[in-house]
């Protein structure tokens, strides 16, 4: 930490689990901590555990935990000299980033800018490729009017692909095509549907994915040009875009792979100043790597990576912010054992509907690889206004193998009453062979349950 | 976000009951939203809910917290609207905004909370006689911290 701290004292705009987390990250540096709440988390365990608590709204977010004026000040009235925005709520926000440093304080994230360069799926995409990072392989603009030239380009991007208009959206106006033989066809087709549809025939192609996996490449940066990697996690097993459980590293992927891929990213943050914590997502197919989004904050799953590099990202993001120079080089980055982290949600395991309620029975799993993240405690009341995430178990071990068997003997010492819990659907995961193999694609869970309604 | 849509209509198959409907916009407005639209191409089902929200800004008053009737004493609590400094005293006078013993009508300022140069407004949520003080002044309170405690007429 540089020798005049700029902040000794930190906002935690947020609540739950993160709020928590982030809290315990600021304490170890010795920073005192305001929790911002609403009325509906006044019982929450950061709140008591803060130097300062306050109420700032009603338990609607839009009141409180999304309301920039009203946590702007609030750090005012609480003497806070840096907000942390946590995950979700207004942690991608760029005006808010701005306005926090407007005020002077320190916004711990990336710039403004940079959330909004990576906010904006088309510049987000540019940005990426002009670094080196690889994106779905496709036309890269328009389609030429001559169909032989198209046929040139799906052959060099690879079939099957994806023909889709550009003034098109929200699953319209696009058609996959298998076979460079259906090629012509598909594309007149699209052309006069876009036409019709959105008063613009223009088209581009992509690689259509058929079951590709989520992988993604954590990356912490400094403000002196150090940009690190620290290595890549699989978050394939989603509902509804929601991740359920991840893992690292990536089971079947090569490390020489996640090397050079973690560089590329590592070299596109040095590139656009990137500074703090982030998330390159790629889909994963046959080896090749396709930039989805970058998550300019810190995830949910970030445990996984601490444990498999040893690394407090929370507690370098408070340096970094502080402006201190990151103390580890990328070769001192050892990816050591495996991780899995089985995010547990106050919801029914079968219909998936939220549980809120008052849990009357907690019983933590422990034991040599185990770390539980959570902010609930037996008495604790799940309100229904917020996402049904009560906790993260996270295992770890030498091996998959180990990291596995610790988790199913965490998952059954853990016991939760008063409200449903999404437990034995992990069990059942950690049961299923696929999930024993390693490298399910993203539909896999999916899939996976829709065979368990239909048996 | 909790999806208590899902609740109340898991296909969206058909047309919600007219009750159905009345206590989806209810939670819209308790989440602080402005509309909520359901949609079935397939069914050409479409539904549409707006409800009016004040927009929330800290310079503008704010409808109190909810007061419920103390059940013992049937005093109602006077609930702040914000958070921030509580300021018992008028600044520009020495008089207390309504102190023990004082009369107030619905709506009356009986406190403010002061945020750097803004001042928000605590209003009395009911017509009657101030019973107690509880708030500090000068305190920082938070948002829906009791103040005081008024006898209704």
């Amino acid at each position: 930490m540089s020798e005049t701290p700029r902040f000794n004292r930190v906002l935690i705009a947020n609540r739950g689990e993160i709020a928590l987390r982030i809290q315990r990250a600021c304490r170890q540096l010795g920073l005192e901590t305001v929790a911002v709440y609403s009325e509906a988390d006044a019982d929450s365990r950061h709140v008591h555990e803060a130097d300062v608590a306050l109420c700032i709204g009603p338990a609607a977010a839009a009141r409180s935990y999304l309301d920039p004026n009203g946590l702007l000040l609030a750090a005012r009235l609480t003497g806070a000299q840096a907000i942390h925005p946590g995950y979700g709520f207004l942690s991608e926000n760029a005006d808010f980033a701005d306005a926090v440093e407007e005020a002077g304080l320190t916004f711990i994230g990336p710039t403004g800018a940079s959330i909004r360069m990576m906010g904006d799926k088309i510049t987000a995409k540019r940005a990426m490729r002009e670094a080196g990072v690889p994106c779905v392989p496709g036309s890269d603009g328009p389609l030429p009017a001559d169909m032989d030239a198209v046929k040139a380009i799906a052959l060099d991007v690879g079939f099957p692909v994806i023909v889709k208009a550009s003034g098109g959206g929200g699953g319209r106006g696009m058609r996959v095509v298998e076979r460079v033989e259906d090629l012509a066809q598909a594309v007149t087709l699209t052309a006069k549907e876009a036409e019709q549809a959105f008063g613009n025939p223009t088209l581009y192609l992509e690689r259509f994915m058929q079951k590709p996996r989520h992988i993604e490449i954590q990356v912490l940066c400094d403000t002196h040009g150090t940009a690190l990697w620290l290595g890549a996690r699989d978050c394939s097993l989603q509902r509804r875009h929601q991740k359920v459980l991840e893992e690292a590293s990536a089971p079947g992927i090569l490390p020489e792979t996640i090397a050079e891929i973690g560089e590329r990213c590592a070299e596109a943050c040095r590139r656009i100043g990137y500074r703090g914590a982030g998330t390159f997502e790629f889909l994963y197919e046959d080896g090749v790597f396709a930039f989805i989004e970058m998550n300019t904050r810190v995830q949910v799953e970030h445990p996984i990576t601490e444990e498999t590099t040893g690394i407090d990202i929370v507690a370098e993001q408070l340096r970094i912010a502080q402006g201190a120079k990151l103390g580890i080089a990328q070769a001192d980055i050892g990816l050591r054992g495996h991780a899995i982290e089985c995010r547990l949600n106050a919801e029914d395991p079968f219909t998936f509907m939220p549980s809120p309620g008052t849990i009357t029975r907690w019983d933590l799993p422990g034991g040599p690889g185990i770390r539980v993240d959570t902010h609930v405690v037996a008495g604790y009341t799940v309100q229904p206004y917020y996402d049904s995430l009560i906790g993260k178990i996270i295992s770890y071990g030498a091996t998959r193998e180990q990291a596995i068997a610790r988790m199913r003997v965490a998952l059954a010492e853990m016991k939760v009453e008063g409200v449903s819990t999404n437990i034995a659907l992990h069990q059942d995961l950690l049961a299923d062979p696929a999930f024993a193999r390693g490298g399910v694609d993203i539909h896999y869970l999916e899939r996976w349950l829709a065979k368990r309604t239909a048996s | 976000m909790s999806n208590r849509s899902e609740t109340l209509v898991p296909h969206f198959d058909r047309l919600p009951e007219p009750e159905q409907i009345g206590q989806m916009a209810t939670w819209l407005a308790q989440a602080g939203l402005e509309s909520l639209e359901l949609c079935n191409e397939a069914a050409g089902l479409k539904l549409r809910i707006r409800v009016g929200q004040a927009a929330p800004a800290a310079a503008t008053s704010h409808a109190p917290a909810v007061s419920q009737p103390d059940a013992g004493a049937g005093l109602v609590a006077v609930k702040t609207p914000y958070f921030g400094h509580l300021c018992l005293t008028h600044p520009q006078r020495d008089s207390a905004f309504a102190p023990v013993g004082a009369k107030v009508a619905q709506g009356d300022t009986v406190a403010l909370l002061t945020l750097d140069s803004l001042q928000v407004p605590v209003p009395a949520p009911v017509a009657g006689t101030v019973a107690e003080v509880t708030g500090q002044a000068g305190a920082l309170v938070g948002y829906g911290t009791a103040i005081m405690q008024i006898q209704p007429d």
